[in-house]
C-alpha cells in the first residue's frame, strides 16, 4: 500500500517537473521571439500619429505607409539647412524620373505656430509639388518625433525664435521599418544611391 | 560698341558677373541672396571680404532699407542636430586675408520678409565695418546654387 502510494507520488513529481521544464522552455522561446522580433522589426514609422497636410487634410501614419519614404524635419524660418535639404530631395525626385512614383518625400514642420498648412503649401511646391508637408498639434508632433528618434527644440522667445532640429533625412521602408539616413554632409551621388537601394528593395 | 558690350553682359549669368565694392583696403566680393521659396520669411545672404590692409577689420552689422531686419548667423550641424546662433561679435576680417559669410555655415539672415525675393532682384544694403565704416553695397538675388545638388551631373 505504502509502496504503491509512493510510486504514485513519484510519478506525480516526475510529471510535474517535466511540465515545469516544458513550460519554461515554451516561455523562454516566446520571450525571445517577442524580444528579438521587436528589435529586428521595429516599425517606428507605423506608430500612430495624426497631423494635417498642406491641403488641410488630416493625415495619419496609415496614409504614408505602403511605399518607401524619405522624411525631413525642419521649419520654414530656416535660411539654409532646410531649403538645402528640400532642394536636394527635389533633385533626387527629378533624377529618379518615372521611378519617383516609388518614393514619397515628406517634410514635417516642427514649428506649427508659424508654419500653417497654407504657408507650407507654397513653400514645398516651390521645390517639388510631390513633396508632402505635414504639421499639427504640438502634442502630436512630440509624440511622433519621439517614436522616430527625431530631436527638436525651440530656442529663444518672441517672434524671432529658432528651432534646433535633427538635420538628417530618414529613409523608411514601405511597412514602416527604418532603412537608413541621408546625412547632410553626404554628396548628392551617395544620397541618390541610397534612395535607389531603398526603392529597389 | 557700348551697346554690344551691354548686350553681351546681359547674356551672362549673374554668377559670372562677379560684382564687387571697394572701401579703403577692403574689397567686398559678390554679395548675394539666395532666392526664397514663396511664404518664406527669411533669406540667406553671402559675401566675401578681402582685406589687403595692415590691420584687422570687422564686419559688425548689415542694414538694408528694403528688408527691416538683417542679422549675421552661423548654422552648425553637430551630432546630427542643426542649430543656429547669432555672430555676436560680427565677422573678423584678418589683415592680408579674406573672410566670407558662407564659410562654416555663416550667413547674413534677412528676416521678416514681406514677399518672395526672386532671382534678378537687387537688394541695397549697407555694411558697417569697425574701421572702414559704412559701405553701401548691392546684394544680387540669385537662384539657389546647384553646386551641392547638381555636382554629379558634370562628371
Amino acid at each position: 500500500m505504502n509502496t504503491s502510494r509512493s510510486k504514485v507520488l513519484r510519478t506525480i513529481r516526475w510529471v510535474s517537473w517535466g511540465l515545469i521544464a516544458v513550460l519554461s522552455t515554451v516561455l523562454a522561446v516566446l520571450w525571445a521571439q517577442v524580444r528579438f522580433s521587436t528589435e529586428a522589426e521595429a516599425k517606428p514609422y507605423a506608430t500612430p500619429f495624426q497631423l494635417t497636410d498642406q491641403n488641410g487634410a488630416t493625415v495619419t501614419e496609415r496614409e504614408l505607409l505602403g511605399k518607401p519614404s524619405a522624411w525631413f524635419y525642419g521649419f520654414t524660418h530656416c535660411p539654409d539647412v532646410c531649403p538645402t535639404a528640400l532642394a536636394e530631395m527635389a533633385q533626387v525626385l527629378k533624377e529618379l524620373g518615372p521611378e519617383a512614383d516609388k518614393l514619397r518625400v515628406v517634410f514635417v514642420s516642427v514649428d506649427p505656430a508659424r508654419d500653417t498648412p497654407a504657408i507650407l503649401k507654397d513653400y514645398v511646391a516651390y521645390f517639388d509639388e510631390r513633396i508632402v508637408a505635414l504639421t499639427g498639434e504640438e502634442r502630436q508632433l512630440q509624440q511622433m518625433t519621439k517614436a522616430r528618434y527625431i530631436f527638436y527644440k525651440k530656442v529663444g522667445d518672441g517672434d524671432s525664435y529658432e528651432m534646433d532640429h535633427t538635420a538628417g533625412i530618414q529613409l523608411v521602408r514601405a511597412d514602416g521599418r527604418f532603412f537608413g539616413t541621408l546625412d547632410s554632409h553626404e554628396n548628392a551621388d551617395v544620397k541618390l544611391q541610397k534612395v535607389r537601394r531603398l526603392i529597389g528593395e | 560698341m557700348r551697346i554690344l558690350i551691354t548686350a553681351l553682359l546681359l547674356l551672362l549669368p549673374t554668377s559670372v558677373l562677379a560684382h564687387e565694392f571697394k572701401a579703403g583696403s577692403l574689397l567686398i566680393d559678390h554679395p548675394k541672396i539666395v532666392e526664397t521659396p514663396p511664404g518664406a520669411k527669411v533669406a540667406a545672404g553671402y559675401l566675401t571680404v578681402v582685406n589687403s590692409g595692415e590691420g584687422e577689420d570687422r564686419l559688425l552689422a548689415i542694414e538694408s532699407t528694403t528688408i527691416s531686419r538683417v542679422e549675421m548667423h552661423a548654422s552648425t550641424i553637430t551630432d546630427g542636430v542643426a542649430r543656429m546662433k547669432q555672430l555676436e561679435s560680427g565677422l573678423p576680417i584678418p589683415a592680408g586675408k579674406s573672410a566670407s559669410l558662407g564659410d562654416e555655415g555663416t550667413h547674413a539672415m534677412f528676416m521678416d520678409l514681406t514677399r518672395q525675393l526672386k532671382a534678378g532682384e537687387k537688394i541695397e544694403a549697407v555694411l558697417a565695418f569697425e574701421k572702414a565704416g559704412r559701405v553701401p553695397v548691392v546684394f544680387n538675388v540669385e537662384k539657389r546654387s546647384a553646386q551641392k545638388v547638381e555636382r554629379h551631373e558634370h562628371q
